[in-house]
């Protein structure tokens, strides 16, 4: 109980008498509260977990105390505990994060948390998504360098960040960037980048494999004004398969990425192709991490490349990107994964047949998604891959996009989407699904300060649970208020007790950074996915709240 | 602080702004629909805005998974407005945003504007603020 008020009290001290100090200079800071209150529903079941009410707090102060230097501090608060399927380091009230950093002209050092990405992040990227219940800031020492504004040098070292605790080991990286440009001679952009991490892991140590892996990276970075083009090589030292949730002293691979990028445009047409090979290339700061559920100790970011969708129906079988190794049966092994993904966008012009008084835009997706073809050896616990070879399909995807205002006050998004997904591959379950969804939001801006807005979506599948339907209603009465009702059926669920209708209901209020929402429903279980990372999520009922806001 | 160009090129947060006006940041991302919304809905009518004498600053949150639908969903859409990528949202953390779409407007450097989240009719609202704000007129 006093953890709790020690932190409102806290928040109080630093918003009043801190806040209005001459002491700090400059201070800011900005806080961020979701709570639940779970309850029992007669039709998900009853809530058997610990503590009803459960919220998290995120409060970040920042400041430059004298010229040149900053500081940041992040006090998270878990009172009386995280919500529901947060990792269980994430407890209690306590400092997350500080950091104090020195500016000046080109150099910059960070002592304490901090958040870097190397090149596309496919050999490390710090970051934090509350929202997934990450933050793989790394505790240390990052020194950045410029020359001229062509040449950037980092380098860091440290521990990574889990919950409120630290990996064993470290992570140790350098980072360089050269724009020679200039040889080109013409207006384009020509970037050359090398990277270097090292992992030690201290946790899991064994004589049949070395303490440190070691993963190096080049890119080249291309550019003109209708044209770009880039790519990126990884290779990764030797470093131990985990089967069945144990270290292998036996099974012990390299690793390796590729990723090409290039895309054309001009105005009114924009067009990208992505390529991209993974080869047994995730990496946690201790290698016991491997498979958890809480995304924590990821040293590198390998994101699912295919659509970011927004809507409830097309996020129902989402593809989280397949980099690793997985030996399960003589029938289910996984080396990586390879694929491309295509996008279009185009825009029809005003005053045209097709493109009416406001122009209409047009965008495609295509992407599909394959496990490494090559031979494995189940029983010996071994493979070879064909570099370029494409084996089973974990994943497919095509979706067409159009945008279309009619009047000022009318406009539509209609979108259709053709999806694949290999359910048994991906999730190493059972079934495949294919599907087809459709998508049609309406608003109608009534006035300045008012607007409806109604999204209708269907899902239609043969498979897994079958057919889906999905609404949203929202209402815009004010500048600062906002109501909204949601529901997500499953209404041909071959299993009558689980046609449940997931129904949400609430509101919101934001003025200017302030922003305040309450909701109350019942929350789907399964894999929540944000920017390509997912984690799995039971089925929930209850009642949130959230606040955010910023002080200056 | 230095942040990307569209072209991956490194460059000081203190050149973008407007020296002869106001200037909106409008923090958004490929897959946030209100934030297209919001910045398809100021495109339409963009003759008023640069005549108002403002700048407007897009700057892309998206990381390296949607990193690259930047320039072509920019150019499929004909936004003129000036992009930056704010890949691992250093900028974003530097600015307390906790949330997109979060629009900020500057006097010169200086903060005069804040707001998180879009609803339709909001970018008339920033019109009128703009043109009440703005001293230097064409």
């Amino acid at each position: 109980m006093n953890k709790k008020y020690t932190f409102y009290l806290m928040l109080f001290f630093f918003n009043s008498s801190i806040l209005h100090s001459q002491i700090l200079k400059n201070l800011t800071s900005s806080y961020e509260s979701y709570s639940a209150y779970y309850l029992d529903d007669s039709k998900t079941g009853d809530f058997t977990y610990e503590d009803r009410f459960r919220s998290n707090n995120y409060l970040n102060l920042k400041s430059s105390i004298v010229n040149n230097w900053n500081f940041e501090l992040q006090i998270e608060s878990y009172l009386p505990t995280a919500l529901l399927n947060y990792s269980p380091n994430f407890k209690d009230t306590g400092i997350s994060t500080f950091k104090i950093q020195y500016n000046k002209k080109d150099l910059n050092i960070s002592l304490g948390n901090f958040y870097e990405q190397f090149g596309s992040g496919m050999i490390l990227r710090s970051w934090e998504d509350r929202s997934l219940g990450i933050n793989n800031s790394i505790r240390g020492l990052n020194a950045k360098y410029r020359i001229n504004d062509k040449i950037n040098f980092t380098t860091l070292i440290g521990n990574q960040k889990k919950g409120f605790k630290y990996s064993k080991g470290y992570i140790v990286g350098f980072d360089s960037e050269f724009d020679l440009s200039k040889i080109l001679k013409n207006n384009s952009t020509f970037l050359l980048g090398i990277s270097y991490v090292g992992r030690n892991d201290q946790k899991t140590k064994s004589d049949f494999y070395d303490e440190m892996t070691n993963l190096y990276s080049a890119r080249i970075d291309y550019s003109s004004s209708y044209f770009y083009s880039n790519i990126e090589l990884v290779n990764k030292s030797k470093n131990p398969i985990v089967i069945f949730g144990s270290v292998s002293d036996t099974f012990i691979k390299e690793g390796s990425a590729i990723l090409f990028n290039s895309g054309f445009f001009k105005d009114g047409l924009g067009l990208d192709f992505t390529f991209r090979r993974l080869e047994n290339m995730s990496l946690f700061s201790e290698k016991e991490a491997y498979g958890n559920l809480y995304n924590e100790s990821i040293v590198n970011y390998l994101p699912a490349i295919t659509k970011q969708h927004d809507y409830s129906l097309t996020n129902l079988y989402v593809y989280a990107a397949q980099p690793n190794v997985s030996f399960q049966s003589n029938s289910l092994t996984k080396a990586g994964e390879i694929g491309i993904q295509t996008d279009l966008y185009y825009f029809i012009e005003q005053e045209t047949f097709l493109g009416g008084k406001y122009g209409t835009n047009l965008a495609i997706n295509a992407s599909i998604w394959n496990n490494l073809d090559g031979t494995y050896d189940f029983s010996n616990q071994n493979y070879e891959t064909d570099l370029f070879g494409f084996g089973e399909k974990y994943f497919s995807e095509i979706s067409f996009e159009i945008r279309k205002k009619w009047s000022p006050k009318f406009d539509n998004i209609l979108l259709y989407v053709n999806q694949y997904y290999n359910k048994r591959l991906v999730e190493e379950t059972t079934s495949e699904v294919k599907s087809n969804i459709f998508v049609l939001e309406n608003t109608y801006k009534i006035n300045d300060n008012k607007s409806l807005r109604l999204e209708l979506q269907h899902l239609s599948t043969k498979d897994d649970t079958k057919n889906w339907s999905a609404f949203g209603l929202e209402y815009n009465l004010s500048s600062a208020v906002s109501l909204y009702v949601t529901d997500l059926y499953n209404y041909q669920n071959p299993v009558k007790e689980k046609k449940i209708h997931y129904y949400n209901f609430g509101g919101s209020y934001s003025k200017g950074i302030n922003r305040y929402t309450v909701n109350y429903g019942r929350q789907r279980g399964g894999l929540v996915c944000t920017g390509g990372i997912c984690r799995y999520v039971p089925e929930s009922t209850g009642l949130s709240f959230s606040i955010t806001t910023s002080f200056f | 602080m230095y942040i990307k160009t569209i072209d991956g090129k490194s460059i000081n947060t203190k050149l973008t702004y407007n020296k002869k006006g106001l200037t909106v940041y409008s923090f958004w991302a490929t897959w946030c629909v209100p934030c297209i919304n919001e910045l398809d809905d100021i495109h339409k009518e963009i003759e008023k805005w640069d005549d108002a004498n403002v700048k407007i600053v897009a700057i892309s949150t998206d990381d390296s998974r949607t990193k690259r639908r930047v320039r072509p969903m920019v150019n499929g859409k004909k936004w003129n407005f000036e992009i930056l990528l704010d890949e691992n949202q250093a900028l974003k953390r530097a600015l307390n945003i906790n949330a997109i779409p979060h629009t900020i407007v500057t006097k010169g450097t200086r903060i005069i504007y804040r707001r998180i989240g879009y609803k339709p009719g909001e970018e008339n609202h920033l019109y009128e603020f703009i043109l009440k704000n703005s001293t230097v007129k064409n």
